[in-house]
């Protein structure tokens, strides 16, 4: 095979992964036309005859590149990236929406990702537990996280290999810079547990609802930050106010916010040592305590080194 | 809310001395405007344990203050005003000097010939000296890895400190280690203190060593205080900038659709 009959088979065969059929006659004849003829440099010519038929076929660059890098979950930051990663479908969820074929997550070593496979994209369904090469898919940003979205030039495949989910508990050291809304005394909904807000479950409406405390805050390293959920247990491990105590410090104020500024006063801008369980956006805390440091210990190591 | 990405922005540790020598501003679509840091990062936010000084309303019944919070490098500026409520309030019930921890938004005001650093606090609470002292070797030790960075060289923002900084690093080295000794210094005197019982109020000495240096370090670090007033109507500027910046920080997600509780086996 010629050199020109082999550029043609490239062309041919990145048009054709892409899901389009090209002339085969056609791109020969323009390439040998630039090579030989007008004596193009290949690459320029290989590129004039690509963005001829891109414009021909109406299809953009990003839709023919033949295999976008593949990268770990933890990579993916920025949104409007084509990208292939190698994960295990984690969970499904249901979908709502008749756009989408299936949603949920999936993950690798580095991370948990959201994903949506579109019904356009007219792909097999995945299924919870297996591993699959998402290849071409592009990443998003949806309500601030980030996800990936398989569209009908993407190609799943599933993976004879047993990929690792990421370590699902983790020990931080970092200083509590923020305490969220829905933290303190709060009421919950009898019937499923959700916060209620202003009274209200935001599915069953007005419900009987119980007591609870906890505190919804983010801890921040310097490097990192995890928004963290503290049960009741934490809260009276760390402040010795527990729910009773919680309730009776509304009681006195004859207010339940009373509750949160105490909390705040008494938890904000400290440092903790605390272990707990990753979800996708909050950390679930099973164990947590203000730091101890040694800090001349600590001090010393500074100025010796 | 337009679909863009509200990563929440890290709060950084650093010393008084370093954040008030920035002066750059970085400023790309997507993100919360960053101040470039002499020693390569950038910077929307810090944590900051330290002394506030004093508080001082700029003018009678304006509920806007004016706060200055020392370490032992130097001190922070900055204001605090209705647009931050808890921190307001909290603010109001210090008498200073009181040892608080801060998480503040960075502002630079840009006068004709001297750029001005201030923060903004969103959190401002009083805390014990053990908090204090631990942030002092933390903000050290992250200052000092930064520095290492810096020496090494090699990503944008470095190289783009070197181009608008050209800081001493040795200087900047010697400042962070001063600032450990200072505080073990007093960690031994509280020490001999609590054995001997006798010592001639050495925390009285230290408290007002540490005030003194802040305020020396004020000499050479504040000149633009003449410029900072003369910024025409300050509250205004900063009303608008911040009713963005709160909405940002309050938008929250439904956390019942992210909750793994099941899959985690909870």
């Amino acid at each position: 095979m010629g050199r020109i009959e082999e550029l043609t088979e490239e062309v041919v065969r990145l048009f054709k992964n892409s899901g389009y059929e090209v002339d085969r006659r056609d791109v020969y004849n323009r390439l040998k036309l630039l090579i030989e003829e007008f004596k193009v440099p290949e690459d320029e010519a290989m590129r004039t005859v690509k963005n001829y038929l891109m414009k021909e076929l109406d299809v953009s660059r990003e839709q023919l590149i033949m295999e976008s890098p593949l990268v770990k979950v933890a990579d993916i930051k920025a949104p409007g990236q084509w990208v292939s990663l190698k994960a295990k479908v984690v969970q499904l969820w249901d979908s709502s929406s008749p756009n989408v074929s299936q949603v949920g997550l999936i993950g690798d070593e580095t991370g948990i990702i959201k994903f949506v496979i579109w019904a356009k994209a007219n792909k097999p369904q995945v299924e919870e537990g297996k591993c699959y090469l998402f290849a071409n898919v592009v990443t998003d940003s949806f309500g601030g996280r980030m996800q990936v979205n398989v569209n009908r030039n993407s190609r799943i495949e599933e993976i004879d290999e047993d990929i690792q989910l990421p370590p699902k508990e983790l020990e931080i050291v970092g200083a509590l810079i923020a305490i969220q809304q829905n933290s303190g005394l709060i009421k919950r909904c009898k019937l499923c547990n959700r916060v209620l807000t202003k009274g209200v479950c935001p599915i069953h409406g007005q419900t009987e609802s119980y007591d609870d405390l906890r505190v919804k805050g983010v801890i921040d390293d310097g490097e990192n930050y995890y928004e963290v959920i503290l049960n009741e247990e934490n809260v009276r491990d760390l402040t010795g106010i527990g729910l009773e105590e919680a309730k009776e410090i509304a009681m006195e104020n004859l207010d339940r916010t009373a509750v949160l500024s105490e909390l705040k006063n008494r938890l904000l801008g400290r440092y903790y040592r605390l272990r707990g369980m990753r979800g996708q956006r909050y950390l679930l805390v099973s164990e947590i305590e203000f730091l101890k440091a040694d800090v001349r210990k600590e001090g010393e190591e500074i100025l010796g080194g | 809310m337009d679909g863009r990405s509200f990563k929440r922005e890290i709060a950084r540790r650093v010393f008084a001395f370093e954040l008030n020598k920035a002066t750059h501003k970085i400023e790309s679509g997507d993100r919360a405007v960053q101040v470039l840091l002499p020693t390569g990062v950038s910077c929307n936010r810090v944590f900051i344990v330290g002394v506030l000084l004093d508080r001082e309303e700029t003018r009678p019944d304006s509920d806007f203050w004016k706060v200055r919070i020392s370490d032992p490098t130097g001190v922070f500026r900055g204001f605090v005003g209705r647009f931050q409520p808890d921190a307001l309030e909290s603010l109001l019930k210090i008498e200073p000097p009181e040892i608080v921890a801060v998480v503040a938004k960075i502002r630079l005001f840009e006068g004709d010939t001297t750029t001005v650093v201030t923060i903004r606090p969103e959190v401002i609470i009083p805390v014990e000296r053990e908090v204090r002292d631990y942030w002092v070797i933390e903000t050290a030790k992250h200052t000092l890895e930064r520095i290492n960075r810096m020496r090494k060289g090699g990503n944008e923002l470095v190289e783009l400190a070197w181009q608008v900084y050209e800081p001493d690093l040795d200087y900047y080295e010697e400042k962070v280690k001063e600032a450990v000794r200072t505080l073990l210094d007093q960690h031994a005197m509280v020490e001999s203190e609590t054995e001997a019982r006798e010592s001639e109020e050495p925390e009285e000495v230290s408290e007002e060593e540490e005030k003194a240096k802040a305020e020396e370090s004020e000499v050479e670090s504040w000149e633009g205080e003449e410029e900072l007033e003369g910024v025409e109507d300050i509250e205004s500027v900063e009303r608008e900038e911040d009713w963005e910046l709160e909405d940002i920080d309050e938008f929250e997600f439904e956390e019942e659709e992210w909750d793994l509780r099941d899959i985690l086996g909870e």
